[in-house]
């Protein structure tokens, strides 16, 4: 049975139209226009236990509205979501003991005291048995580098400490299940790759079923097998990653070093099936389909120009892919 | 679930004694606030006489047992909650494995530390300053400290109610203004409520509020027999249970608006 089941779950937020001035305002007062907005429109999906996913969109995409549905801090228009067994809104304390969650900023660890003190407490609510208690925080001072951390006070530390400091609390009490919406926010790339490296390893030895969101897709690349990606409300794609990549990225980009430039390449080439992105006088960067042209045709139409001293080859990344979609590119069917 | 609840008192307590000095200040405030009664009163009884049947003595350790009370009743839960409503930490409170009530009690014992602290020391101070009048007896301290300590429970609630406003207006200033007024007034704080109006002294007989300074300081003194003691604390009790309920419907029903609206 899967961990997460979420059917036709559906959320309309109520904006109230108030007019303009206090007559606008009393007249709201007795006569309240509201105006609906569908943030999340008729999802359906099954999350098994040890999953990775990525759950991804544009801004306002309804990813928050979502996991605030999942986490049972928002309560569904319609629809269905069951976590482990519970109804996350109606149980909320029974589904709290079970899960983690970090909300992008926003921290449960006590501004003026030591991490550590924030912890402390975190196992007495969670009633962490001991050894548990000290297993976690080995590992996690271990992988999330948080020696000289613990001992500082929250209010003090940088932002990519805290969120360190902010993910070793949420796994503290072995959830079952994490929502992380947007962890990496505003990370160094370092910090990041901590963070990643501690998603899968917790995974791997716990079994935690983690769904997160983000736009940093290097996050979704590193720490995901399966992606979901929303878009205005409405989930377009559901499956494994790979199969994203192999489905939506039919295209190459390759970079070519060169000299002896005679003309513009970029004018001259309009008519071929091929885009070029960057060009100027040492290098020019082209994306092609991979289905339609090979990368021999390329150099062929490209030598006619200049002189190729050197080339590199690389797959699209989710980034180029998500963006072709975002555009309208992609997905019609 | 008391320890846990114990555990986020002595968290509180903890954020809050890291904030040492101004527990100091706060002490220093309250020895200038008695040190200012003392030497009105001073004056107006001009030695030996009798005022309303109280003695300088009396009216002394009236004002002192208000002023270290004040902080144990009137500190409460309600900047914390209604900073953590208006900043949306709300939804980061509605996902503690215990229920908000729970936790905001833990915060409330957390204050309470704090607040005995410093009541006690500036008893002691003014004590040793001004002289007071030691408790009528034992049994009489040890109801005192009951109706004390029923009396926190009741403000909880009440602070509790006061707080869930924070759902509907950008800023609880005002009720906070409100709610310290109301428990100025009727517990005893301003005036000992024997001197109020008849109909003022009917209000205040039936509010909660004047078991929280005033009743304690009649049963320190001796004032109240075991009977009328008794019948304070099941008072108390149906209190408790009224505001409870009020501060359960109220609170449940914003805590609906929030995850319906989405905060
Ligand atoms: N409390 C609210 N009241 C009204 N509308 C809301 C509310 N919260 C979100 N919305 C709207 O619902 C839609 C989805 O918002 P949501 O926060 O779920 O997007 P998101 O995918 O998390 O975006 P982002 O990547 O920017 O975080 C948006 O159009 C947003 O304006
Ligand atoms: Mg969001």
């Amino acid at each position: 049975m899967a961990i997460i089941e979420v059917k036709n779950l559906v959320k309309k937020y109520k904006i109230s139209e108030k007019e303009n001035g206090i007559l606008g305002y009393i007249k709201h007062l007795f006569h309240p226009k509201y105006k609906e907005q569908i943030a999340v429109n008729n999802i359906s999906f099954n999350i098994e236990k040890g999953e990775l996913v990525g759950y991804i969109g544009e801004n306002g995409a309804g990813k928050s509205t979502t996991i605030k549905m999942l986490t049972g801090l928002l309560t569904p228009t319609s629809g269905q979501v069951v976590v482990n067994g519970i109804v996350p809104n109606e149980k909320r304390i029974l589904n709290n003991k079970q899960i983690g969650a970090v909300f992008g900023q926003k921290t449960q660890l006590w501004w003026d005291l030591p991490v550590i003190e924030s912890f402390k407490l975190i196992k007495k609510m969670y009633e962490i048995p001991d050894e548990d208690y000290k297993n976690n925080l080995k590992k996690f001072t271990k992988i999330l580098d948080l020696k000289d951390l613990l001992d500082k006070q929250v209010k003090n530390l940088s932002l990519g400490q805290k969120m360190r400091c902010e993910i070793a609390a949420t796994f503290l009490h072995n959830p079952k299940v994490v929502y992380l919406d947007e962890p990496t926010i505003g990370l160094d790339i370092l910090v990041k790759e901590n963070i990643r490296k501690f998603i899968k390893d917790i995974n791997k030895e716990q079994h935690t079923t983690v769904i997160l969101t983000t736009h940093d897709l290097k996050d979704i690349e590193e720490v995901c097998d399966r992606i979901i990606l929303i878009d205005k409300g409405t989930i377009i794609y559901d499956g494994e990653k790979e199969v994203f990549k192999n489905k939506y990225g039919k295209h190459i980009i390759a970079e070519f070093i060169i000299q002896n430039k005679n003309s513009n390449i970029t004018v001259e080439t309009i008519e071929e099936e091929f885009e070029i992105i960057e060009e100027n006088e040492t290098s020019i960067k082209i994306k092609f389909n991979h289905e339609r042209l090979t990368i021999i045709d390329i150099v062929k139409s490209i030598s006619k120009y200049c002189e190729i001293l050197d080339m590199h080859i690389q797959e699209e990344g989710l980034e180029e892919i998500l963006k072709e979609i975002y555009r309208g590119e992609l997905i019609n069917d | 679930m008391i320890n846990k609840i114990l555990a986020i008192a002595k968290q509180n307590a903890k954020e809050g004694l890291y904030y040492r000095f101004d527990l100091l200040l706060y002490i220093f405030n309250f020895i200038i606030e008695i040190t200012v009664y003392v030497f009105i009163w001073l004056a107006i009884y001009n030695k030996g006489n009798q005022i309303l049947g109280m003695t300088f003595e009396q009216v002394t350790t009236y004002y002192i047992l208000v002023v270290s009370l004040n902080p144990i009743i009137s500190w409460g839960i309600n900047e914390t909650m209604g900073n953590a409503i208006r900043e949306g930490e709300i939804l980061r409170e509605l996902l503690n494995p215990i229920s908000y009530f729970n936790y905001y009690f833990g915060i409330r014992i957390g204050e309470l530390i704090e607040s005995i602290i410093v009541g006690i020391i500036t008893f002691i101070i003014c004590a040793l300053l001004f002289g007071v009048l030691l408790p009528s007896s034992l049994l009489n301290f040890i109801f005192f400290i009951i109706v004390i300590s029923l009396s926190v429970v009741v403000v909880y609630f009440f602070e509790l109610i006061i707080g869930t406003s924070a759902f509907y207006t950008n800023s609880i200033w005002g009720v906070e203004v409100f709610k310290r007024a109301i428990l100025s007034i009727f517990s005893g704080m301003i005036a000992p409520i024997s001197l109020f109006p008849e109909f003022l002294q009917k209000i205040a007989n039936t509010l909660p509020f004047k078991d929280c300074i005033y009743t304690p300081i009649s049963i320190y003194f001796g004032e109240l027999n075991n009977i009328e003691i008794i019948q304070v604390i099941l008072k108390q009790f149906i209190w408790i249970l009224i505001l409870y309920i009020i501060a359960k419907i109220l609170f449940n029903k914003a805590v609906k608006s929030v995850t319906v609206n989405g905060g």
